[in-house]
């Protein structure tokens, strides 16, 4: 008898969700296999990459990953502009860093203005993260999405404690919410329901389980995310058919082994060389667990990651 | 079904601090009332009692025995405390409960015999949590092995594989039920129980009684011999003791694996089918399970 390879039966499918507006809104999901299962299913759409932009100058960024933006780090405008034009990003990610309570704790009316700009500035979708404290995102997130009416941004992180008002202003002004839980299916779920149930259509929803860096856990968040997928293809568990966004670059670029300087420890090898391939295998393994849009920063780490993108998904 | 109380506890709010001050107020009003809700034994749980656990043990059985005659299972991990109490006690008791630890096996089982008591004999190995069904399926043989060759006999132990919360690992609860499957092939004249409220960890205290049932009614199909719970579920009480059949066909019907169309049910047994798939893991569970 010849022998057949095993085939996974598939019952469902990832949705299919657009970001942004006009000729660079791009879209994602749609996959009907697991990820780069081409042999198995489809993968409409590749995954996308968004590169990472603060909303001030970063502080305690590691010289390798400060480097490709100098100059602009002060300018959110021109930072994000400098992703597009030089680095060829296809989404850019404002972290609204500024906006945290136990930092700087800049206004809504002030955070508000910076998104306003950029998101007038750049054609690519704009995503914008703030700093899942909920009465501060939530003040922020509503005058944005107020303000950013027709843009259709991806707001977050919106988590249990804060996804009623903000959930109402993203169905209001159009935006897609990120559905942000504490590395738990379990809860994934609950919330992508509560999100259903305030009324927010499906096309607006992207999750994000919570991810982090190689040596700090990725396992249970590769775990998570693979789950997810299984529920979503192989249950038709519904509430686990969306996109997944992994907001990878801030985890890594955190990490003590990154901010190591070569001279320190030679035995870790060329500082610059240990965070790029930090960043780029940290988001491979993501991507191999179902990620849909990866939040990334070094432009040689993002290079690294495309390739092995358009290598796993040629036709043979 | 035996059922065993569970409320008489160390971890709650008004018997915690009545064990610590040897208060008999709360305690004997607790064993009253678990006698009227109707189980058939008082779990008296005092918790790992390092300190003077004996003492606290043997007044906490004096106690309940002045107001129920109901049987009762001695709740500690202190060997100490746990024959303390079997001093006392009136009824055959049952020791809840001894795990596969060396020191466990070597300081308790003795202890049963000696007071002719049963023995709860819980599937928790040298190495922790067994990991799945069969890993249950050899610690249930070593633990009948050594109780038997410390001279009791099968029918006083009660086996039991560890009960998980739902939203936890889904495997390791289907893991319990195929061990639940196996038993009566193992050992077809021991007993068995769980901690069936442990599958609801985690759940809104409202919805818990779902997940408690219909766990209940679903494990009952394999066999089991008794669960320790909440002894203030009506409900729960009213199926086990045979006087809801048709919530128990409704649970059957889905654990068979037939399409039951849901607006075929009133809306209680649909809430009994929902949760037989979030139990088996054929629908995630998430805390808004009966509502999708």
């Amino acid at each position: 008898m010849a022998f057949e390879v095993p085939k996974t039966a598939y019952s469902g499918k990832i949705k299919e969700i657009k970001l942004g507006s006009g000729g660079k809104a791009v879209t994602v999901g749609g996959e009907s296999s697991y990820p780069f299962y081409l042999f198995e299913g489809e993968m409409p759409h590749s995954p996308r990459i968004a590169m990472e932009v603060w909303d001030m100058p970063p502080q305690d960024w590691a010289p390798a990953a400060l480097e490709p933006f100098q100059g602009v780090t002060d300018d959110p405008v021109a930072w994000a502009k400098k992703c597009i034009d030089d680095y060829g990003a296809e989404m850019i990610c404002l972290q609204l860093i500024s906006t945290d309570p136990n930092g700087l704790n800049r206004s809504a009316d002030e955070a508000t203005a910076v998104v306003k700009k950029v998101a007038d500035a750049i054609d690519v979708p704009l995503i914008v993260w703030g700093t899942a404290n909920h009465d501060k995102d939530t003040e922020v997130l509503r005058q944005v999405a107020e303000v950013c009416q027709g843009k259709n941004l991806i707001i977050g992180p919106v988590e249990e404690g804060d996804h009623k008002k903000i959930g109402a202003a993203a169905i209001g002004y159009h935006h897609t919410v990120i559905s942000s839980t504490p590395i738990d299916i379990n809860l994934a779920k609950q919330l992508n329901i509560l999100l259903g149930n305030l009324g927010v259509s499906d096309d607006l929803i992207i999750v994000d389980p919570t991810v982090s860096c190689i040596g700090y856990g990725i396992e249970y968040c590769y775990s998570v995310m693979e789950r997810m997928r299984m529920a979503g293809l192989t249950q038709q568990d519904e509430k686990l058919q969306f996109p997944l966004i992994c907001n990878v670059s801030k985890e890594v670029w955190k990490t003590k082994e990154v901010h190591i300087p070569t001279a320190e420890d030679p035995k870790l090898g060329d500082a610059k060389k240990r965070g790029i391939l930090l960043e780029a295998m940290s988001t491979m393994v993501l991507l191999l667990a179902g990620g849909d849009v990866m939040v990334m920063r070094h432009p040689e780490a993002i290079k690294l990651v495309r390739e092995m993108i358009t290598e796993l998904t040629a036709a043979n | 079904m035996i059922l065993i109380g569970e409320n008489l506890n160390i971890m709650s709010q008004t018997i915690g601090p009545a064990l610590k001050e040897r208060n008999p107020g709360p305690v004997q009003e607790m064993a009253k009332a678990e006698t009227k809700a109707g189980v058939d034994y008082i779990d008296l749980n005092i918790g790992p009692a390092r300190k003077a656990g004996d003492e606290m043990m043997e007044w906490v059985v004096k106690t309940a025995q002045v107001v129920t005659d109901k049987l009762l299972s001695l709740d500690t991990t202190n060997p100490v405390a746990m024959e303390a109490g079997l001093k006392v006690a009136k009824n055959k008791a049952l020791i809840n409960s001894i795990s596969l630890q060396p020191d466990r096996l070597e300081k308790e089982l003795p202890l049963v015999t000696k007071y002719n008591a049963c023995m709860i004999g819980l599937l928790w190995g040298v190495e922790g949590m067994p990991r799945d069904a069969n890993e249950r399926a050899m610690l249930a043989v070593d633990i009948l092995y050594k109780a038997n060759e410390a001279g009791i006999a099968n029918e006083d132990i009660w086996i039991d594989p560890i009960l998980t919360p739902v939203s936890v690992e889904i495997n390791q609860l289907k893991a319990c039920f195929e061990f639940m499957a196996m038993l009566k092939e193992i050992a077809p004249d021991c007993k068995s129980t769980v901690g069936l409220s442990n599958i609801s960890n985690g759940t809104p205290t409202h919805l818990r009684p779902y997940l408690n049932r219909t766990c209940m009614i679903m494990l009952m199909r394999h066999g089991l011999y008794s669960a320790i719970v909440d002894a203030f579920d009506t409900e729960l009480i009213s199926i086990a003791r045979g006087q809801k059949p048709k919530i128990v066909e409704v649970v059957h019907r889905v654990m068979d694996g037939e399409k039951v169309d849901l607006s075929s049910l009133s809306g209680e047994e649909a809430k009994y089918a929902k949760t037989v798939r979030v139990i088996t893991g054929e629908a995630l569970y998430s805390h808004s399970w009966l509502e999708i």
